[in-house]
């Protein structure tokens, strides 16, 4: 029965991303003003100039479905398809017709180094401090997590990235942007890792902080919920100590909230990549997303989110499969 | 109305709602209260770039030489109206698709569902950004695409509580009599739904909020008009860290967390009104008991109670007591059936035999000993020794009382390694021959609560009990929600074990057959207090107390089935409201002035065998008829 679930859930994920490519696609397309064929709208161009490089970006042939003969598949969408079953992205408008492969490949790796850490050190400190708010409830410890997380939540990531930046460069003398320090030259491997290292941190401290309120408000009030169970009565009454209780019993059952979070929260994860990055002159996927807009790059655009797209429903599924082995009730959909 | 009244005395509602009030009175007033007007032409000089806070300015100016107090004021405008409109825009969508998918159901539901789950996992500010982007970015579009994309938690939200009002019975009858779907929706389902579509509502706008600044921070705000995000943008993008222009930098964000705080203070305030959570949990540091000394000699018993007092302490500090002096005893090998209607004190009273009393209650007086040892003046290391080991409970609903997530044996094997020095294995195999000794089958030990059936979970909860070979074993309600003839199996298993293993026994239960069939004494609660204690067939043959004998009289009687069943008028008292005199006075037929306004001590009539009512202490004869 679970076995089945399994695939269920594996399946759904692969028909979400279907259906993405395809709004993916059409969102550009069929949406007013036709941005697809922006690229071509140089004025500058004579004529033959805009007709050859229609053929060349196959604009000529229908959008969905080829109805005026020929292959019924040999249209835009099914061409879209193929070309991205070999990765190819298509070429960017801006970057120097640089492939949106090779773009968004970097990208993503650079927005890695900054996410990864952040949601580390943020899970692990969100749900150990959300546990301990949550064990002196009501006391002044409880009173200040909610409070923090309160204005981590009205706090814009942006403007607290400006904050840190503003006061971290100003009087810490941190970078205020990119990702090395540029036109250095590095005497050895260290030094070039301490580089990257004076880079991250600032964009790294934001995204931790703003996760960090999320993951700890929640942590809280999962585990309020669990420590009024029954069964943690029981445990009380078998002889545990208030440790062992915690450990058994409670920390299992109330990380269960926290995994569809986290999962749920990737969305939220890719928002505040977008903000930190732009803040921070990082160049990640964010900031590649944020510089196609300004340039109205639009094959860079759709590739990348396209990606950010399947990276949040990958880690859906991840963290469906994963609620799956920790929860041994689940058994339907 | 109602609600803001409420609202208004929420301690962090009534500062979100003057909060929030102040941003509206500015945004409406922003032409009185602003000192420069934005879309007026200036002509700034290089003096006027980025001028600190002055008289002239009081927040400075910023990049273009504008007052930066003026745009703060014009932007809240933006903030509120893109807030509001992108938030009703998302309760409609959301509203409507839940509402109709928890109406409906079926396979119009489920696709609605999906739909949703498949906007849940695209990560909106990506979405907002590309379609913004490509239709434009006029503030008319900006609040389409920020209610467009916000309405997914509403629909969820809106669909669970749905799903819950339509099957109540309300709704279930306006069906029957034939109203439509849309009449019912309006009149007996959307009434329900829009409390929490309210608490839900200014989340919504919060994010709308946050949304509109962000996507004019990176640019895509409407051009044509001042917000805070935008003007962040040019600060930010116009050289304001490198010219230290904090007024310029920092005023627009906090501005936007002024308004975000005091929308979200609203929101939490009114979730708590709409929804109030308790919130309290088993493992808040217990108050320390008040150890009495002892008197005379200490109890041989297995389990005494020595005029024990519980209070639970409410969220204002009012007391109520719920266990008022009650004195029994339980010998090893000895059976006691603790009677009673619900919320007389029965569970309470066992509970705080091992210092296990739900939060807020508290033992405020009198004792209680196992084996001759005071469970109120152990330390938290001997009371872990203690629990279990000297007296284990079957908890009412064994279904709760185990982990879910954990197998059945695993929860043996911890109790008795918990209190003894053995190795896994060989507990494990100690918690097998206990689910084997309760009738199930060994092999199934590894396998979740949830895959056993009632009978079964009952039946492990008294193998859990018996993990540590206790003395006395409480038995709460161990029957209730089972069919009969697993009742009997149960019954019959613990009464075996009892004897078997020499234990004492407490069981709790309404059914008074039950206790005359495998209890050697019997002790019946009312309102808290003890109101008649004694040998079972002695008591059930002539109580002494009026509260007994209408219990009996209202319990059917297999070699009586003719005589007709009185049930007892009224119901227990609330603890908050005791009478001042006998409890039970209120309810009772044979009541006279002395029972309102005095205590009835306990009158001892025989063997360990005492009630508390003042009949006994008339002149003989005018006892119970």
């Amino acid at each position: 029965m679970r076995g089945r679930l399994l695939v269920r859930k594996v399946l759904w994920s692969v028909v979400t991303v279907m259906v993405v490519i395809t709004f993916n696609f059409f969102l550009f397309r069929v949406l007013p003003g036709d941005p697809a064929k922006a690229g071509v709208r140089d004025p500058r161009l004579s004529p033959a100039a805009v007709e050859a490089a229609r053929i060349r970006f196959g604009l000529d042939k229908p959008v969905f479905l080829n109805t005026e003969g020929g292959s019924l598949f040999d249209s835009q969408y099914f061409h879209y398809l193929q070309a991205l079953s070999e990765g190819d992205l298509g070429t960017s408008y801006a970057f120097n017709n640089r492939a949106v492969t090779s773009l968004i490949g970097n990208a993503l790796r650079n927005t890695v180094w900054l996410v990864l850490p952040a949601q580390i050190l943020s899970i692990g400190a969100g749900v150990a401090l959300g546990l301990w708010a949550a064990y002196r409830r009501g006391t002044k410890i409880d009173v200040g997590a909610l409070t923090f997380s309160l204005f981590m939540w009205a706090l814009p990531t942006f403007f607290l990235g400006i904050l840190l930046l503003f006061f971290g460069s100003r009087y810490l003398g941190f970078p205020s942007a990119g990702r090395v320090t540029i036109g250095a030259n590095y005497a050895n491997a260290f030094e070039q890792f301490w580089d990257i290292a004076r880079h991250l941190f600032l964009p790294t401290l934001t995204f931790t902080l703003v996760l960090l309120g999320e993951y700890m408000l929640v942590m809280r009030s999962s585990v309020v919920e669990v420590f009024g169970e029954d069964y943690i009565q029981t445990a009380k009454a078998k002889g545990l100590s208030v440790f062992e209780i915690i450990r058994k019993h409670a920390f299992r059952n109330a990380m269960l909230p926290i995994v569809t979070l986290i999962a749920l929260n990737l969305g939220f994860t890719v928002s505040g990549a977008i903000q930190v990055e732009t803040v921070f002159s990082w160049p990640g996927l964010g900031k590649l997303t944020v510089d196609a807009v300004s340039q109205r790059d639009y094959p860079v655009l759709q590739g990348a989110f396209l990606l950010l797209a399947i990276s949040v429903i990958a880690a859906n599924l991840v963290a469906e499969l994963l609620y799956l082995r920790l929860d041994p009730r689940v058994t339907e959909v | 109305m109602n609600f803001g009244r409420k609202l208004w005395a929420h301690r962090l509602g009534r500062i979100g709602v003057i909060m929030l009030g102040v941003s509206v009175v500015l945004a409406i007033f922003a032409p009185v209260l602003a000192p420069y007007d934005p879309e007026e032409n200036i002509r700034p000089t290089i003096d006027d770039i980025y001028a600190g806070p002055s008289s002239e300015h009081p927040l400075g100016t910023d990049d273009a030489g504008y007052d930066v107090l003026s745009l703060l004021i014009y932007g809240s405008r933006v903030s509120l109206v893109v807030g509001f409109a992108g938030a009703i825009i998302a309760l409609f969508i959301g509203g409507l698709i839940g509402l109709v998918a928890g109406f409906r159901g079926g396979k119009l539901g489920n696709g609605l569902m999906r739909f949703t789950d498949f906007f849940l996992v695209i990560p909106d500010l990506a979405l907002q950004i590309v379609i913004v982007a490509i239709i434009g970015q006029s503030l008319q579009n900006i609040i389409l695409v920020i209610g467009a994309l916000g309405w997914t938690t509403t629909a969820r939200l809106v669909r669970a509580q749905t799903l819950s009002v339509r099957e109540r019975k309300f709704v279930t009858r306006a069906r029957a009599v034939g109203g439509s779907d849309f009449y019912i929706l309006r009149r007996h389902v959307f009434p329900q739904v829009l409390p929490l579509m309210l608490a839900n509502t200014v989340l919504t706008v919060s994010l709308a909020i946050l949304a509109e600044s962000t996507l004019a921070f990176i640019g895509l705000g409407d051009p044509t008009v001042v917000s805070w995000g935008q003007m962040l943008n040019f600060a930010f993008n116009r050289g304001a860290v490198s010219a230290g222009a904090w007024w310029a930098l920092i005023t627009p964000g906090f501005a936007i967390v002024w308004v975000v705080l005091g929308v979200t203070l609203v929101g939490n305030a009114l979730e708590d009104i709409v929804n109030p959570r308790q919130g309290r949990h088993h493992l808040e540091p217990e108050p320390i008991p008040r150890v009495v000394p002892l008197v005379g000699a200490a109890p041989t018993s297995a389990l005494a109670m020595r005029n024990l007092v519980v209070e639970f302490v409410g969220a204002d500090g009012t007391r109520s007591r719920a266990v008022d002096d009650v004195t029994f005893e339980v010998d090893k090998g000895e059976a006691l059936g603790l009677v009673g209607e619900s919320g007389c004190g029965k569970t309470t009273t066992m509970l705080a035999a091992l210092r296990l009393l739900p939060p807020g209650g508290e033992i405020a007086d009198g004792s209680v000993y196992l084996h001759g040892e005071n469970v109120l003046a152990l330390d938290e290391d001997s009371l872990r020794e203690t629990r279990w080991t000297r007296m284990a409970l079957v908890f009412q609903g064994a279904m709760n009382a185990l982990n879910p997530v954990r197998s059945v044996q695993d929860q043996i094997v911890e109790a008795i390694r918990a209190h003894a020095d053995i190795g896994q294995a060989e507990a494990r195999v100690r918690a097998i021959e206990l689910l084997e000794l309760v009738g199930i089958d060994g092999d199934r030990g590894s396998e979740y609560p949830h895959q056993f059936s009632g009978g079964m979970r009952q039946r492990a909860m008294i193998a859990l009990a018996l993990a540590c070979d206790p003395e006395v074993i409480v038995a709460d309600e161990p029957t209730t929600a089972l069919d009969v003839m697993i009742q009997a199996q149960v019954m019959e298993l613990l009464d075996r074990l009892r004897r078997q293993l020499g234990m004492g026994m407490v069981l709790i239960t309404h059914d008074l057959a039950l206790v005359a069939e495998t209890c050697d004494r019997v002790v019946v609660m009312y309102g808290g207090i003890v109101a008649e204690q004694g040998p079972v067939t002695e008591v059930f043959a002539a109580p002494k107390h009026p509260y007994t004998k209408l219990l009996l009289e209202a319990f059917p009687d297999l070699e009586e089935p003719e005589r007709p069943l009185i049930s007892i008028p009224g119901s227990p008292p609330r603890l908050d409201q005791l009478p001042p005199g006998c409890r039970f006075a209120p309810r009772c037929p044979y009541a006279f002035d002395r029972c309102h306004v005095e205590k009835p001590p306990a009158y001892p009539i025989g063997d360990r065998w005492e009630a508390a009512c003042f009949l006994l202490d008339l002149p003989v004869g005018a006892a119970l008829g």
